[in-house]
């Protein structure tokens, strides 16, 4: 090894071993969790990684425990003095090219926290493993690519505003044919009520979740009273995804901006998980920015509260098909938002059917925590980490499974085809999108059955 | 031998507490005075009270194992309920006073003796038996097998060798006996000179207490310390 290798190599472990320290000062979760597991194993037998290989590397209590002993070793007495026989070791450079993929081959989807007998949450150190390899350079390729792109343009796509702008037009049209009347979706109107953030993809890629909230403020009368941003049209944040959080913040920080500048009341979150839990548990729960002046909801609770209150029609022979939901980790676990979809897909749909376990039991679709934009590990989304999931969806028997998250759509569509499931993905506005009544009628057109 | 005798029974028991009680304080102060922002876990009860009885709920219930892995629940519960009520069986031998309050609520010496030896006696058995289908758990199925070290065997072994030397007295030839252990222990607390030395002599009761001691000592330093973190962890993940 030539001096340069030597010094390179000292310069990572010095980084990653005063990362590991660092737990030392909390947060507590993290520092508990280094000193008290038991190490019984009933994570590996609730995790859909686990589940889809039983392997070692796959274990979320191996995964912690890569971190744990480097923990023991430059943090507890024990672990200083007798190394290995008190579960400690020290890091070697030469793992970190094991780092890169052991911490990207956990979805983050919290199951194990759920049935821990000490509520031990291993996402949690992911994200600090990633934190790790994000601070010495070596976040995977395609991610850091997406957070590069998403803090360039403000949306992981990298359209740009007249993209955004073009896209609009072209679901407006669409809607117009559907139901031959005029239905809007604004963009960059100030002094509206609500500031519509959806997963870029609902307007670029499967976009028929944009024409069905826009077709809902249609109904209501409030065609005037939303908006879009040509320029904040994305809520992903990969920030959370690579363990950055400056750069999760800075992501989060345009959003908050531009609402204040709209001078919206409330900020009105797409299907995507992750988009509503950073904003809704995280910045607006631990005020990352003082006093917001509006406040958070999600989509689905707004739609879902308006046909709990019966201003909402459907006919719900537009969709036959039997329809399944699928919870995404970061709606059902960390936000709560399981019954609203529901009340959405029981009143547009025929034949609405749970899979089992549903909820905050769910099991991952298998691209969470960021995985689903991973091209390259797409082998192991689709023969590992998804194989419960596919399971699972075979169980129920539909032949559409609505969703309420990008990375999870991407996922599911990606794991059906590869396993030759002829099962359609897609969200929850999208099948109100085909059912909606407006004057009387719902959307005419013949590909959708 | 007496030179040993003195330094395990006469000072190992004050360091012994001194070492479980400093650490656990150590440990929990720690703990409070790190930041804990809300990672909150659905579903999640709503209230402060609500969260505190789902923690009671997960202490005395194990209500998440319940869910997540029903055969090590049905262990890990027997275990660690038998475990509570041995530990709460352990003040008749530390205190005359057991005795007495029982003797007031009615209860003759015989039934006492009686009690004692039934209850005792299963729980001796029983959590032996816990103990050896978690170790035989642990080496058989994969997902446990694979993350155990040399730390978390060494943890049941000792655990085991309490139980085993605790069982030996009750159902081996070397009986103790209670008034001394009263003396012994009366005179421990009181920082008295120590009486009752001679129970000392009783080479099982003397391993006993002495693994006893050091198992004690180790749990705020090992994965142990789940006795302690059990209380705060859930309602780190379950607060809203």
């Amino acid at each position: 090894m030539s001096d340069a290798d030597v010094k390179k190599d000292a310069d990572l472990k010095k980084k990653v071993v005063d990362a590991v320290k660092a737990i030392k000062k909390g947060p507590r979760a993290m520092r508990m969790y280094m000193e008290m597991c038991a190490k019984c194993g009933t994570c590996a037998s609730v995790c859909p990684v686990y589940f889809g290989k039983a392997d070692k590397r796959y274990n979320p209590a191996e995964r912690t425990d890569v971190i744990r002993r480097i923990y023991r070793k430059h943090c507890t007495l024990s672990g200083s003095l007798l190394g290995k026989l008190a579960g400690a070791e020290d890091f070697d450079p030469a793992d970190i090219k094991e780092w890169e993929k052991i911490f990207y081959e956990c979805t983050g989807c919290r199951r194990c926290a759920s049935y821990c007998p000490f509520g031990i949450d291993h996402s949690v150190i992911t994200r600090k493993g990633r934190a790790i390899l994000d601070q010495t350079g070596h976040t995977p390729e395609t991610m850091q690519k997406v957070v590069q792109v998403s803090l360039e343009t403000g949306n992981t796509d990298g359209a740009n505003p007249a993209a955004l702008k073009a896209a609009v037009e072209f679901l407006e049209e669409e809607m117009q044919d559907e139901h031959g009347v005029e239905i809007k979706i604004p963009v960059d109107v100030e002094g509206v009520d609500y500031f519509y953030v959806p997963p870029s993809g609902d307007v670029l890629v499967n976009p028929e979740a944009t024409m069905g909230l826009a077709k809902v403020f249609h109904v209501l009368g409030l065609s005037d009273r939303w908006t879009m941003s040509s320029t904040c049209f994305d809520g992903a944040n990969y920030g959370l995804f690579t363990g950055n959080d400056k750069d999760m913040k800075d992501d989060n920080k345009l959003y908050v901006e531009e609402a204040k500048k709209l001078g919206a009341k409330t900020m009105l979150m797409g299907e995507c998980g992750h988009a509503y839990r950073i904003m809704k548990m995280m910045m607006e729960k631990t005020g990352w920015w003082g006093k917001l002046g509006f406040q958070i909801a999600n989509c689905m609770q707004w739609t879902a509260d308006h046909i709990n209150n019966g201003r909402l029609e459907f006919d719900k022979s537009k969709n036959p098909q039997p329809v399944t939901y699928h919870d995404p980790c970061n709606f059902g676990r960390s936000c709560d938002i399981v019954e609203e979809p529901r009340v959405i897909l029981d009143a547009v749909c025929a034949d609405f059917r749970e899979m089992y376990p549903n909820r905050g039991d769910n099991w991952c679709c298998g691209g969470g925590g960021g995985l689903s934009a991973m091209d390259d590990i797409q082998d192991f989304r689709m023969e590992i980490s998804g194989k419960k999931k596919l399971e699972q969806i075979r169980q129920t028997g539909a032949k559409y499974v609505a969703t309420a998250c990008s990375n999870c759509k991407r996922q599911l569509t990606q794991l059906m085809e590869y396993h030759k499931e002829e099962i359609d993905v897609g969200g929850v506005h999208d099948m109100l999108s085909r059912a909606i009544l407006i004057n009387g009628k719902a959307a005419e057109r013949e590909d959708y059955v | 031998m007496e030179c040993v005798r003195l330094i395990v029974g006469v000072i190992l028991p004050y360091i012994a507490v001194l070492v479980f009680v400093g650490g656990m304080i150590w440990r929990i102060v720690t703990w409070k005075k790190l930041a804990s922002p809300a990672m909150t876990l659905f579903p999640a009860p709503a209230t402060e009270g609500a969260n505190a009885i789902n923690t009671a709920k997960e202490i005395l219930f194990f209500k998440s194992l319940f869910g997540g892995d029903r055969v090590l629940w049905i262990l890990a519960w027997t275990f660690h309920a038998v475990l509570a009520l041995i530990v709460l069986g352990h003040f008749r031998v530390f205190t005359k006073y057991v005795d007495v309050t029982l003797g007031m609520l009615g209860m003759s010496d015989d039934a006492i003796k009686a009690m004692s030896g039934g209850a005792g006696g299963a729980a001796g058995i029983v959590i032996l038996i816990a103990l050896a289908l978690l170790l035989i758990r642990r080496m058989a199925l994969q997902r446990a097998r694979e993350i155990t070290g040399v730390v978390d065997y060494f943890a049941l072994l000792l655990i085991g060798a309490v139980i085993i030397t605790g069982n030996a007295m009750r159902f081996g030839a070397e009986h103790f006996e209670l008034k001394q252990t009263h003396d012994y222990f009366y005179s421990l607390a009181t920082f008295d000179y120590v009486s009752g030395m001679d129970v000392l002599k009783n080479n099982v009761f003397f391993v006993h207490m002495c693994l006893a001691f050091l198992l004690i000592m180790f749990i705020p330093f090992s994965k142990i310390l789940h006795f302690g973190g059990i209380f705060f962890t859930h309602q780190l993940i379950r607060k809203q």
